[in-house]
């Protein structure tokens, strides 16, 4: 019974800190916004940047100084790129890359909820550094959260109640179904506002509000929300490729494809992202209620028929 | 409550310093206060310190994309007080080069305006084209920015082979009726950016006295090319495009008529360039005292310079430059009232300002 604690201990802080975790998630997380990068510059028809630049920025960001802040804002300041850090990593970490089930059993609710941390550090980074560019980036992030959230968490529901579990291995284990596939579509309409991109960009949009939240940041504390914008991506499309990916028995070839559909989510995303304008906010909130009342509609009415039928 | 939000003197949605402060309510904004002054150099000054030679270079580098405009009127003033009359070719070669520098002035916009929206491919994509405009321009005077084509009473340099040339013009029609044309007309983020904003009504475009496409978007069909004629265009067969609406789509649709329309022109212009001298060679010339003014259709609107001389001096007694900007910017302020945050930098941008000009 110790014995099989311990082993279990074991597999969670491996899950945790190296596969599909931090080890894993970081280097990946660089990978990620390298290939955003680049791929958006061919389309764009720029040369983009090397391969390790995302490394190169992160470190040269780690080296600068930051402004010296003091008090309660000025901590809190710094606190926000840590949480959503760790809340990002954890994230990853949740994810049920590998079959063998152990120590985490990929619990859908926490992911959710660990995916939603970063977007409320971003608004709460922006409130507290004063600025008013950050002030309006975060309330356009509240804005455009509390729309998206809705088709996203819809989608997740739909999908957990049509197989009755909520947990993510177990899904990934299932074979799949209508519904959930149309909860899949759902997630990839909501990932580019998640991910801050075009059509959805404006939190951050430049030629506005420079980069909105994050405008009084510099220095280790930018390196910090970059990673965790990385490790953002690399939980968002892990979650979708773990939801697509059929179940192998075999766990590097199960890695493998967790790897190769995650690349591939990220190549769709930047060439949506390359081929759009951004929009203004009341466009996105409106495209995103009209989503959720659509979805709304199918998910549930298909969720309430196969609870019928079963 | 309303706060002000700070636009420039340096920020992103800015090619140059300026500064628009904002007032607004939530993503509205209410009102909006332009600052100008920021790019002062003491041009009109200075002009008065240089030789006839001397102040066209000068005056080309008012401006950085309309280079060439200004050394044309300013040839046009200096034309006036002395007399000559530019030869039939220099006055194609004029128009040539007036209207390439149309097309690299609109395409540059439309990368600005697609880098506002948000449209970074766009942006791209217009700059590639931007980049052949340019080849054209060097292929021709030798020079991408600054071109020194025009001096009085005629050009510096010849078209040796416009064939080469017609084949360049054809190619980027092709490529702008091809890409950046649809583009814009058709995408639907792209529309959506600029569908209904900023709206500068027919009766508040007269009240302000805007120029150019501003005013042909607002639906007044002015154009210089057509109401005073200078270098060869009464010889051109050309339209002048007029859009009603007065929104930011109007004017983007004005500006990409405008550049169908250069074409054509260009197209014209370098298969009935006439033979003979491109300037008055060995013709003596005096300036005599008084003051001449001379309005040309640059690619913003209409550039006016009035140049006083006395006689016998080698200096102008006073150059006075009225750019297109300095009569379209005020309806900035009636443009941005109501319009959301988010529209601003777009709005802005829609008429295409250039305050170095203005500064000067």
């Amino acid at each position: 019974m110790n014995m099989d604690l311990l082993i279990g201990l074991k597999t969670a802080l491996a899950r945790l800190l190296i596969f599909p975790g931090l080890l894993f998630a970081v280097p990946a997380a660089w990978f990620f916004l390298w290939v955003e990068r680049k791929a958006v510059a061919r389309m764009q028809g720029r040369i983009g940047p090397p391969f390790m630049q995302p490394f190169f920025d992160f470190i040269k960001l780690l080296g600068k100084s930051t402004p010296p802040r003091s008090g309660i804002g000025g901590l809190l300041m710094r606190a926000w790129p840590l949480i959503a850090v760790s809340a990002a990593a954890g994230a990853v970490g949740l994810l049920p890359v590998l079959p063998a089930s152990g120590g985490f059993e990929g619990d859908l609710i926490l992911l959710l909820a660990l995916l939603e941390v970063p977007s409320m550090c971003i608004i709460a980074a922006g409130f507290s550094s004063g600025s008013i560019f950050g002030e309006i980036g975060s309330a356009r992030e509240a804005v455009l959260s509390v729309s998206y959230n809705i088709v996203f968490l819809l989608a997740i529901i739909s999908i957990a109640a049509s197989q009755h579990t909520f947990s993510l291995s177990a899904l990934a284990q299932l074979p799949s179904s209508p519904l959930r596939w149309l909860g899949i579509v759902a997630i990839l309409v909501c990932l580019p506002a998640k991910l801050h991109l075009n059509p959805f960009s404006l939190p951050n949009a430049e030629q506005e509000i420079y980069s909105g939240p994050m405008t009084e940041y510099a220095g280790p504390e930018l390196a910090m929300w970059e990673l965790s914008h990385g490790l953002e991506w690399v939980a968002a499309t892990g979650l979708v490729a773990t939801l697509i990916a059929p179940a192998f028995t075999l766990w590097w070839v199960a890695a493998l494809v967790f790897v190769a559909l995650s690349f591939g989510l990220v190549l769709l995303l930047s060439v949506v992202a390359a081929a759009t304008a951004r929009l203004q906010i009341d466009t996105t909130v409106r495209f995103y209620w009209q989503c959720t009342l659509i979805f709304a509609v199918l998910a549930v009415a298909s969720a309430l028929f196969m609870r019928f039928r079963a | 409550m309303s706060y002000k939000i700070p636009m420039g003197p340096y920020h992103p949605a800015l090619e140059e310093p300026y500064k628009l402060d904002l007032i607004c309510e939530g993503e509205t904004v209410i009102d909006a206060q332009l600052h100008i002054g920021f790019n002062f150099r003491g041009i009109e000054h200075l002009a008065e310190t240089r030789n006839y030679i001397q102040v066209i270079a000068l005056m080309e580098r008012v401006c950085g994309i309309c280079s060439n405009i200004h050394t044309l009127t300013l040839c046009n003033a200096m034309e006036g007080l002395t007399g000559l009359t530019p030869p039939p070719r220099a006055q194609y070669i004029r128009v040539i080069m007036a209207e390439l520098e149309r097309l690299h002035s609109h395409v540059l916009w439309a990368g600005i305006a697609a880098k506002l929206m948000g449209f970074k491919t766009m942006f791209m994509t217009c700059f590639e084209l931007r980049e052949k405009v340019m080849d054209v321009l060097q292929a021709i005077s030798g020079n991408r920015v600054n071109y020194s084509m025009n001096r009085i009473g005629g050009v510096n340099r010849d078209i040796t082979d416009p064939q080469s040339i017609l084949r360049l013009v054809e190619a980027l029609e092709l490529e702008m009726g091809r890409t950046v044309i649809p583009i814009f007309t058709t995408s639907r983020t792209a529309r959506s950016r600029c569908a209904g904003i900023g709206v500068l009504t027919t009766e508040k475009a007269v009240a302000l006295g805007v120029v150019g496409p501003v005013a042909r978007a607002s639906g007044l069909p002015q154009d210089l090319r057509r109401a005073a004629p200078y270098a060869a265009y009464t010889e051109m067969d050309f339209d002048v495009p007029v859009q009603p609406a007065g929104d930011v789509t109007a004017r983007l649709l004005v500006r990409a008529l405008e550049i169908m329309e250069s074409c054509k022109i260009l197209r014209q212009a370098l298969s009935k360039l006439p033979p003979g001298e491109i300037a008055t060679e060995g013709e003596k010339f005096v300036f005599t005292t008084g003051t001449a003014t001379a309005r040309v259709e640059a690619p913003r609107g209409e550039v006016m310079y009035s140049v006083s001389w006395k006689e016998g001096s080698r200096n102008p007694a006073r150059v006075h430059v009225r750019t297109p900007t300095f009569a379209v910017m005020p309806a900035i302020r009636w443009m941005v009232k109501g319009a959301r945050l988010a529209d601003t930098p777009l709005i802005q941008a829609s008429i295409d300002p250039c305050y170095s000009c203005t500064d000067r």
